[in-house]
């Protein structure tokens, strides 16, 4: 075995209480071999890695024992554990490399990207003269595929795309070596299709070095594409491993079990809407743009336009959850906003039923925002702080006078908690006092407390665990049937797309490319970015 | 909304007990819970009126009738203060209703308050020493802060608790008047400057920074121009040209320095409101169509004024200084004693008089300190990467 951990326990003092992040991990690696950790948020993933590498914070460490034996190609087996710090840094790097999830901030701005693995191949391989250490640099950087490496190796991290930058993390990891390479979510904050291509690069550099790797995520869609083998942690338990085969098929435990029953590839398909009123349609969008400007001098002179969304054709019949899909940049959220006229259209219409929103001016505007509701990603960033949920609920009824008084409004955003499966007495409490879930079901009441018509949703589930997910998800459709909302689905998430919506249309570069229903778009596409946005998507094999 | 509280802490309940959980600010509170009582009873703890007399089995008050409108008006100030505490309503309703009464207090009080023209701080004195009285009942410093005691003969620059008949527990200066009495009615003059000065600076700071964050394009472009040429202005020259021209007033004084350093809240306030433009939930307000007014002032004040109440607590020592600087130059309030004043009297006595600058100096120093120790703790309380154990 390369690695072995054995009952692993690292605790936390926070306050008075003891955190256990990690407790009585036992797992084995073998070389070659691609294991994974899959977990919901703070359940000691991330930890575990961080205490392999004896990375973690030592102010507030209560308790860090455990065996991690660890034996490189023709080397002594040793227990990290037990070894010192100058010796823990010969292995981290040299033996054992880590990626991150975000490659802009682990790679440091102000160097280029060859002095940054320069550095690194120096400090683990000194007997190396210049020319020889500087080869090494550029064979990484082919090895990872970086298109065009002799002048790419002179540029700044800035200058590189997101999926680039990871390119380069990998190759300054790989300059090394290692036996042992941990990747902590290092596709979480990619597009679909270039995730797909850092696996293949993992999967394919895996095959030619015969390095192990440990790799984490949260993502059974990944897990699916990479794992060989996988061990699903809960709460700082290590709660069941085997073959990736054999857990996402034949889940011993109960948590796994419940875990995969909440991939939306998993839940229940709902029976799809048959459009009744296809001839008139609830939004209609025709020819929008939304372009801004970019300003340069000291005029601040219009020199170019971000044309976010370039002449979109749309609609959205009554009763419908049309979903909208595309890659970061593709201008989804900024139509979502655009619809609501919280962007300003630059030019075409909007037509709410037969209102012309675009040629509203500010106080029809503001009457006229009871009908349209938007529903957030972020559920921190989405409540203000300083108000109790009663006067986050219940400010909008009072502006559009639902309600006769004050008692009568705090009745209903009672009836609306209810609704949304919360407790009444959250109505006197503060956002930062509930979980991302429970924030997120509070953005849904209060979307919802104004009665609208119609809902954009953005992104709202892409910052929750799969079982919260779930539970929104079937809430929100639970709730459309109740109260006939007609919903724009802004998503990255192909199988949330699956579950969820009627009709679908993908957006590339500010414009719509296809659009039809769900069913077809997904199995079906005809369009060729479709195509490759679809393959791309890992999928959990049902 | 009265359910509300009590039972569940406010975001700036939590951000204060973070903040006073510091024995930093917890010590620079005090300091300055302290210089405001004193401040406040600054008319009792030192004058060389009697408290309370009795002559001839008759009882009066001698020192209420010399208590000026400001003496009136700061105890109304205090009161109200106090009773309003324990009320269970915003801290921004009490902030204005404090404002009423003290607008409506300051007008009655100027009318209606009459001290006595004719002061003879010794007649009480020596009314004493004659056998007049049955008791008399002083002040714990029985000495007004410009009662030189003519009485006593030369009593300038008495070095503290020299003579053994009249003590004087910080000395006394050249004059003749106690230092220590002289130092607690200076205090007020600090407390005041402060918080007046800061007052205005932030005020004009929230309304011009606001105005550039929401509305940004042309009126924060306009707006940036206005805050550099103010920045540009050095205060102390356009104070001492200000003195020349209209003399010497604490309340042009606090206008000055007031409207010379709201650029700096100014910024900070545009900076927040850039940044809680984008976030989601004033998009959210702005989506279910809240009123404009609702939205800055509801919405986005709250959330960017953690930043600006640091700034504020440095500003209020800046402007402390800057009084003392003023005063110390020989440039400050004519006949008030202020403690920048009290160091300039005593660089210019022959002798160097030890008393006379530690004690002035040391009140500043530990003032300016203590606004420094709050700014520095409330801070570290905002901040959202620094956990509370840390």
């Amino acid at each position: 075995m390369l690695l072995s951990v054995k009952q692993l326990h690292t605790w936390f003092r926070h306050q008075d209480r003891t955190i256990k992040a990690v407790d009585e991990v036992s797992f084995e690696i073998a070389r070659g071999e691609t294991f994974c950790l899959v977990g919901e948020s703070g359940s000691g993933k991330s930890i575990t890695a961080l205490s392999i590498m004896q990375l973690l914070p030592k102010s507030n460490l209560q308790r860090h024992s455990g065996e991690i034996l660890f034996q490189p190609q023709g080397g002594e087996r040793e227990d990290l554990a037990s070894l010192g710090e100058a010796e823990m840094q010969q292995v981290r790097g040299g033996r054992i490399a880590m990626i991150f999830q975000e490659p802009m901030s682990s790679l440091n701005p102000v160097f280029t990207i060859g002095e940054q693995i320069l550095e690194a191949v120096r400090l683990h391989f000194a007997e190396l003269s210049e020319a020889e250490a500087w080869q090494r640099v550029m064979d990484s950087l082919e090895a990872v595929q970086l298109p065009d490496p002799e002048t790419r190796v002179h540029s700044y991290p800035h200058q590189l795309s997101g999926g680039q930058r990871q390119r380069v993390m990998i190759a300054m990891a790989m300059a090394c070596e290692p036996d042992l390479l941990i990747a902590d979510e290092p596709t979480t904050a990619l597009d679909v299709t270039v995730q797909r291509e850092i696996l293949r690069l993992m999967k394919s550099l895996q095959q030619r070095t015969r390095m192990a790797i440990l790799f984490i995520t949260h993502d059974f869609g990944v897990v699916s594409q990479i794992a060989d083998r996988v061990g699903v942690m809960q709460r700082g338990k290590l709660v069941e491993t085997g073959a990736t085969d054999q857990i996402i098929h034949r889940p011993g435990h109960s948590y796994t079990q419940a875990l995969i029953a909440a991939l939306p590839e998993n839940l229940a398909l709902q029976q799809k809407h048959e459009l009744h009123d296809k001839e008139n349609p609830l939004i209609r969008l025709s020819r929008l743009e939304i372009h801004f400007p970019v300003r340069k001098g000291l005029l601040r002179r219009v020199v170019d336009q971000v044309r976010a969304v370039d002449g979109v054709d749309l609609e959205i019949p009554r009763g419908e959850i049309l979903a909208l899909v595309g890659e970061s940049g593709s201008g989804k959220t900024t139509l979502g906003r655009g619809i609501l006229r919280l962007t300003e259209p630059t030019a075409g219409r909007v037509a709410f039923d037969d209102n012309d929103i675009t040629e509203m001016n500010r106080a029809q505007l503001r009457r006229f925002r009871r009908h349209m509701q938007i529903i957030f990603q972020d559920p921190i960033s989405s409540l203000n702080p300083r108000l109790s949920i009663a006067g986050i609920l219940s400010e909008p009824m009072k502006v559009h006078a639902i309600g006769e008084n004050q008692e009568e409004r705090l009745e209903i955003a009672r009836d609306l908690l209810r609704q949304v499966q919360m407790e009444e007495d959250a109505l006197w409490r503060y956002p930062h006092e509930f979980s991302g879930g429970q924030r997120q079901r509070i953005g849904i009441a209060r979307a919802l407390s104004l009665n609208p018509s119609f809902i954009v949703c953005d992104e709202i589930t892409s910052a929750l665990d799969v079982s919260v997910q779930a539970e929104i998800l079937r809430m929100l459709l639970d709730l459309r049937a109740k109260r006939g909302l007609t919903l724009l689905f802004i998503t990255h998430n192909i199988g949330v797309v699956e579950y969820v919506s009627d009709r679908t249309a993908v957006m590339y570069q500010g414009r719509i490319v296809e659009q039809g229903r769900t069913e077809d778009i997904v199995n079906r596409p005809q369009n060729r970015y479709t195509q490759q946005l679809i393959a791309a998507v890992p999928r959990v094999p049902v | 909304m009265s359910e509300a509280f009590g039972k569940r802490q406010s975001y700036w309940r939590r951000i204060l007990g973070q903040t006073f959980v510091r024995w930093g600010a917890r010590l620079g509170l005090l300091w300055v819970a302290i210089l405001a009582l004193v401040g406040v009873f600054a008319p009792f703890l030192a004058s060389s009126f009697p408290l309370l007399l009795s002559r001839q089995g008759e009882l009066s008050s001698p020192v209420l009738s010399y208590l000026q409108p400001v003496d009136v008006l700061f105890l109304v100030g205090f009161i109200t203060l106090v009773s309003l505490y324990p009320w269970r309503i915003t801290i921004l309703r009490k902030f204005f209703i404090m404002l009423g009464v003290l607008g409506i207090s300051a007008l009655f009080t100027y009318l209606w308050v009459k001290p006595q023209q004719l002061v003879i701080y010794e007649q009480y004195r020596v009314a004493e020493t004659a056998g007049d009285y049955d008791w008399v009942v002083y002040a714990p410093i029985p000495y007004s802060p410009k009662d030189y005691q003519r009485d006593r003969g030369d009593t300038g620059l008495e070095a503290p608790l020299s003579q053994q008949s009249r003590a004087h527990w910080f000395g006394t200066e050249q004059n003749g008047a106690d230092v220590l009495s002289r130092m607690i009615h200076a205090s007020r003059i600090a407390l005041g400057i402060g918080f007046v000065a800061t007052g205005i600076a932030m005020l004009l700071g929230v309304i011009i920074g606001g105005l550039m964050g929401y509305f940004s394009g042309v009126v924060d472009m306009l707006g940036m121009r206005l805050v550099e040429i103010f920045e540009a202005v050095p205060t102390l020259f356009l104070l001492l040209t200000f003195v020349a021209f209209f003399g010497r007033s604490l309340y042009i004084m606090m206008v000055i320095i007031g409207i010379t350093s709201w650029p700096g809240y100014a910024r900070y306030v545009r900076a927040e409101f850039l940044r809680l433009r984008k976030q989601d939930f004033v998009q959210a307000a702005e989506a279910a169509g809240l009123p404009l007014s609702s939205i800055l002032f509801r919405h986005m004040l709250p959330n960017g004024m953690g930043p600006v109440l640091v700034a504020a607590s440095f500003g209020v020592a800046s402007a402390i200084l800057a009084e003392a600087t003023l005063s110390f130059l020989g440039l400050g309030l004519v006949d008030d004693p202020s403690w920048g004043e009290m160091l300039n009297q005593a660089v210019q006595s022959s002798r160097f008089n030890w008393w006379m600058a530690a004690f002035p100096g040391g009140a500043i120093f530990l003032t300016v300190f203590a606004y420094n120790l709050i700014g520095e703790s409330l801070r570290d309380a905002i901040d959202p990467y620094l956990s509370k154990s840390g």
